[in-house]
């Protein structure tokens, strides 16, 4: 039997949870660098095999040399701003109408039935099949890929908004009814908040699918950008440039979904009540 | 003083499984102040009474007045407490409480103001910051309460709000609830279908019936307040009705059969 004081029992058990977390944690990021260790280390091997033809098999040492190289002659920097902007252009844009228009499909039936079924349809279309139309219609220039963006992105904003307005338990709606919300304030003060997890994940999908859709314009039509330095780098026979824009690319997207919009989403999980 | 008049009430829904006539000819009168409950088998429209005071519903036929006024649509004078607590989770406890005054346009201020005084009155000071998922269903239940009262309306329209909660914090709600229409002399309308709630509570006790959307019988409750849902008296009366609604029951299984 111990013979403890009641709060030394809790200081001691939450030490020892304290120190259970942790070691958990040390042990998953521990996992993480030996794998990723591991994974370097076979692709330095191999690189330098005698039977690869060395251009198409750099060495991981000489991709790091490739980005810095890149990064301080700040050929990266201009192509990851470029690509950014474009991006945040075609992204905003997308949100812009996006948002109101999801919400005005969850709640009216003759838009959802009209707009609702053509972005439905639309969507079965991969966004770059847009581009030869873009590029027919507004030349070769920055608004035929903001246009892609835009067709990719927007879509699935669209769709997701509308699916989180229609999902909202109409009891809500009926108690902010019934507390004298008129019509304007249900949009803004119950719709809008009520599906933010939906919007949210709509905003996310909306993103990802911009980030390819650009990617892939800006690798059929050179640009500045970080879709041409991959172009660049298959032209030049240059595998550690390729390589590099790839890492940058993953960099870029891993940043953004998992960090942004990761920490978003689980704020806004923990705050609703659905984690 | 009639308070909300049913003039020949009829309220058809066209389910798959065929008609409903959730009201049928319903007329009755609820007085200034009166504490009315209305128990019946589930399906009996007890709920779509409400729905119709409320205003979230449309009578097919017949009138619905409200100090002599018909009802079109919601109106901040009679407030709805459903099952569920049906709280906004994207805000905290006063900010719920005080939405309705919000929408009203009240100032924040104001607002929070007569959103703490409620929330005292149903024991809730300390929640105010509290997020809604981190109450218990009553306190839930609670919040809703307040949130009702915060529009003072003269109608509370109480839709089985206790049905989920266990047995002891719906004896406390009910000690509550009774003392604040002691206080405030609101009328309130109660649909339950737990027969002793309905007699423990109501000033007057309305059965329906099952399928057909009629009131079958109403019954008078004189016992003295505070009442207690343990009360012998209570239960007598309570088993009255009890085999009345049995009948409607058996009724509903007949035809299952």
């Amino acid at each position: 039997m111990s013979n403890l004081e009641p709060s030394r029992v809790v200081s001691k058990v939450e030490k020892e949870r304290e120190n259970d977390l942790r070691t958990q944690r040390f042990k998953s990021v521990a996992l993480k660098l030996l794998f990723y260790g591991f994974l370097v280390l076979i692709w330095h091997l191999f690189a330098n095999l005698e039977t690869l033809k060395h251009f198409l098999f750099p060495t991981p040492l000489e991709v790091l040399v490739t980005l810095w190289n890149g990064i301080s002659d700040k050929s990266f920097v201009y192509a990851i701003y470029a690509s950014m902007k474009r991006l945040l252009i075609g992204y905003l844009i997308s949100l812009i109408i996006g948002l109101p228009l999801g919400l005005c499909l969850g709640r009216i039936k003759w838009m959802d039935e009209t707009i609702g079924s053509l972005s439905l349809g639309l969507q079965a279309l991969p966004s770059i099949c847009w581009l030869p139309l873009a590029i027919l219609w507004f030349g070769l220039n920055e608004i035929a890929i903001q246009f892609v963006i835009i067709m990719g992105s927007i879509l699935s904003i669209t769709l997701t908004v509308r699916d989180g307005v229609i999902s909202i338990s109409p009891i809500l709606l009926k108690a902010a009814q019934v507390l004298g919300a008129s019509k304007i304030k249900l949009y803004t003060h119950v719709l809008v908040p009520a599906s933010l997890p939906y919007i949210l994940t709509g905003a996310r999908l909306g993103w990802t699918f911009a980030w390819r859709s650009l990617m892939a314009a800006e690798l059929l039509y050179v640009s500045a950008g970080l879709g041409s330095i991959l172009t660049m780098g298959r032209e030049l026979h240059d595998m550690a440039m390729v390589i590099s824009a790839m890492l940058i690319i993953i960099g870029i997207g891993l940043f953004f979904d998992k960090l942004i919009f990761g920490y978003l989403e689980h704020f806004i999980a923990v705050r609703w009540g659905t984690k | 003083m009639p308070k909300i008049d049913l003039i020949n009430v009829n309220k058809i829904f066209l389910g798959k499984t065929g008609v409903v006539h959730a009201l049928n000819n319903v007329n009755l009168t609820i007085e200034d102040g009166e504490f009315l409950c209305i128990v019946g088998p589930s399906g009996c429209g007890k709920s779509t009474f409400l729905n119709v005071v409320a205003g979230l519903t449309n009578v097919d036929d017949g009138e619905v007045l409200i100090d002599d006024m018909p009802i079109k649509g919601p109106g901040t004078d009679r407030v709805l407490i459903f099952q569920e607590p049906a709280l906004f989770p994207w805000l905290n406890v006063i900010q719920n409480v005080a939405f309705g005054l919000r929408m009203a346009g009240l100032l924040k201020e104001e607002s929070y103001e007569r959103a703490r005084a409620l929330l005292r009155i149903v024991k809730l000071s300390k929640f105010e910051k509290s997020w809604i998922h981190e109450l218990s269903g009553g306190m839930k239940q609670r919040v809703a309460l307040a949130r009702a009262l915060a529009l003072d309306p003269n109608v509370l329209l109480m839709d089985e709000p206790f049905a989920a909660l266990d047995a002891q914090t719906r004896d406390m709600l009910h000690e509550e609830l009774e003392i604040l229409w002691l206080e405030t002399g609101k009328t309130i309308i109660f649909v339950t279908h737990n027969v002793r709630e309905a007699v423990r509570l109501g000033s007057r006790v309305i059965l329906m019936t099952a399928r057909d959307g009629k009131i079958k019988r109403e019954y008078k409750i004189d016992l003295p307040r505070p009442r207690h849902i343990e009360d012998n008296e209570l239960i007598d009366i309570a088993r009255i009705i009890r085999d009345d609604l049995k009948e409607e029951v058996l009724k509903v299984s007949e035809e299952v059969i």
